[in-house]
């Protein structure tokens, strides 16, 4: 033990007298470490930043719909389509579900005051805005009674507005929907991209009747069913509750699989949380190879610096070093640049995030766990190419290193 | 009481193979040094001057026979046990001093103590401190290598090889790369040291430093030529009357 720490001061003094060298060939690692930290940060910040828009969409979201297949190269509908019985069975006999409103969706070309466009026209009912948090910019939310007597009126985002409308007020003008004029009633407020980069601005809802008798012409079938949970905690419960009350009323017998696919909101940000882990596992990949261009470097300056020192070993040898004193003293070397690279590496890391931060706004919190992953990185390879040259040291033969010139 | 054998090799040889060809680097070579003794060993280049040092220096082992330094069998002895050996028992001088670039006196005295697992040397810097007075480089002791003349380094390292108290001091050719008057500080200070009781075994080329020791044995083709006393000492003073004369 003693013997152990007497070979750290004897590496600390040879570090000491290359000051400048060693600051250069710890350079990778500095850079190598930061890097490591910087993006795995950024990654993590991106994965929280789409959770957190996810989340936004209401937490207690569920999504039923009928199963599609790919089916040489189209979808093909499995099964009875989600339908108006399928919504009362829920809405009647569910206790885990507090809000359900029908989704359907059909391309339409819109055409405002101002300006048209072709886009998506959104049927759903009064309890579509609770489900997903929609709050109003202007205006009023279509009611109950509008669903009930498929009154045409119609709820607009932003986007749309300012394409249809420009500079105009929209609310009690018109719009045509296949020529088909509908009421603007409400301006929803703006909700920027979604979790999938959409806007969600960039919509128009209106009564699903009235979309449904209006623009599609039957009223068989909804595309799906979207719902909330009583509470975030009960949406496993409202999952398995839907699941059977739609496979009695869709009489699907015990060994025959769902014709539908119920989402919940947990099981989404699941998904998006794998892409954004995948992505950041990626970039934290490329970084460390920065990291092990850096261990190389250090490998080079360590095999350039045993070789220059060939004589000083040869002394120490002779007067009494063993191998494994030798060894020891060159890898500790090692390793402690690469660890003074690690630290360097990780204020460098998290200084560059705040920088990163004051100018994108893009705010990165550094991940704890990035520190770790950088600087046992940094150890790992401050060993892995420190005892190379280090073996390389501890090898010589005293006799031939004693007379080297 | 008879004298502590602090050398003795019994028909010790070397023989190097270089693929086909054998070289026998020494052969025979029976010598016993005791302690107290100051033995110059000398030999034209080739003779096996520096493969018999590799070999009492426990840096090389024999071919054959067996060598003995201070009661110790060293021919079993592994890597580890030898590198022990070195460290306790021997001080090395080289020819080029062979210090630590930028590191003070102190601390060059000091590394043979760095490497002791004894315990024996608690206090490191007392003991290179009392070792660099005994080579006269008291005020010397925390100027670099770099700041010191070739004598004053080879001092340096001849306190470096006093410090762990050892059996033998080995030197290699200490005064190569000094100029006379240097080298004839140099033999004094072995003659010093010698006086003190530590036993030298120094080899050299040069016959007038040679003249310092109180035995010389000659070394031709890896085999002992003549061993014997010196009869006619060189002394600090002679040395330097000679100087005068050939300048």
């Amino acid at each position: 033990m003693r013997q152990l720490f007497k070979t750290f001061k004897v590496a600390f003094k040879a570090i000491n007298k290359n000051r400048s060298r060693s600051l250069l060939t710890v350079l990778g690692i500095i850079i190598g470490v930061g890097a490591v930290i910087m993006t795995i940060s950024a990654g993590e910040g991106a994965n929280k930043q789409v959770q957190d828009q996810i989340s936004g969409l209401g937490t207690n979201l569920l999504m039923i719909y009928t199963k599609m297949e790919h089916r040489g190269g189209t979808h093909v509908r499995l099964g009875r389509p989600i339908d108006k019985k399928d919504f009362d069975i829920l809405q009647k006999n569910s206790v885990w579900i507090s809000k359900l409103s029908p989704l359907v969706n059909i391309g339409a070309q819109a055409v405002g005051p101002n300006g048209y466009k072709s886009t998506v026209v959104y049927g759903v009912n009064h309890e579509y805005f609770d489900i997903l948090s929609r709050e109003l910019f202007s205006g009023d939310y279509f009611k109950e009674e509008d669903v009930k007597l498929a009154n045409k009126v119609c709820v607009i985002g932003e986007t749309t507005r300012e394409e249809l409308f420009v500079d105009l007020d929209p609310i009690g003008r018109q719009i045509r929907l296949d020529k088909i004029p509908f009421t603007v009633v409400g301006l929803l407020k703006e909700e920027g991209q979604g979790a999938m980069g959409q806007d969600q601005d960039d919509i128009i809802l209106a009564p699903y009747t009235t979309i449904q008798d209006r623009l599609i012409g039957h009223r068989r079938g909804y595309d799906m069913i979207m719902a909330s949970a009583i509470n975030e905690n009960t949406v496993s419960d409202a999952k398995i509750e839907a699941s059977e009350l739609l496979r009695e009323s869709h009489k699907i017998r015990d060994f025959e699989k769902d014709d539908f696919d119920i989402t919940t909101q947990v099981e989404l940000q699941e998904i998006t949380g794998n892409i954004t882990g995948i992505l950041t596992i990626l970039l934290g990949a490329i970084a460390s190879i920065s990291l092990i261009v850096g261990g190389i470097g250090i490998m080079n300056i360590m095999l350039v610096s045993v070789t220059e020192r060939t004589r000083e070993i040869g002394t120490r040898l002779a007067i009494g070093a063993r191998e494994s004193d030798i060894l020891t003293q060159f890898l500790i070397e090692a390793v402690v640049l690469s660890l003074a690279g690690g630290i360097l590496g990780t204020v460098l890391g998290i200084v560059g995030n705040h920088i990163i931060y004051k100018l994108t706004n893009f705010y990165i919190p550094t991940a704890p766990y990035s520190i770790m992953i950088g600087f046992g990185f940094a150890a790992l390879v401050g060993i892995a190419f420190g005892y190379f040259p280090a073996r390389k040291a501890a090898k010589l033969n005293p006799i031939d290193a004693l007379r080297y010139e | 009481m008879a004298a502590k054998k602090v050398i003795e090799t019994k028909k010790l040889s070397k023989v190097f193979k270089n693929g086909e060809i054998e070289v026998h680097a020494l052969t025979d070579i029976n010598i016993l040094i005791e302690d107290g003794e100051f033995v110059a060993i000398m030999g034209a280049s080739g003779s096996g001057k520096s493969t018999l040092l590799n070999i009492l220096g426990c840096l090389d082992k024999p071919s054959d026979g067996e060598y003995f330094l201070d009661g110790v069998f060293v021919n079993n002895l592994n890597k580890n046990q030898l590198a022990a050996i070195r460290n306790q028992k021997i001080g090395f001088i080289f020819q080029s001093y062979n210090l630590l670039p930028r590191t003070t006196a102190l601390e060059n005295v000091e590394l043979p103590l760095v490497y002791n697992r004894t315990g024996e040397f608690l206090n490191p810097s007392e003991h290179a401190k009392k070792a660099l007075e005994k080579v006269g480089l008291g005020n010397r002791i925390y100027h670099k290598t770099n700041q010191l003349s070739g004598g004053e380094q080879q001092r340096v390292a001849i306190a470096r090889a006093l410090v762990n108290n050892p059996a033998l001091i080995l030197s290699d050719e200490a005064t190569g790369n000094l100029d006379s008057k240097a080298s004839i500080e140099v033999a004094d200070l072995f003659v010093k040291l010698n006086d003190l009781g530590k036993t030298i075994l120094m080899i050299t080329h040069e016959s007038d430093i040679a003249q310092f020791a109180k035995r010389l044995i000659y070394l031709r083709d890896g085999r002992v030529l003549t061993d014997e006393l010196i009869k006619n000492r060189s002394t600090k003073e002679s040395a330097i009357r000679e100087l005068g004369l050939t300048e």
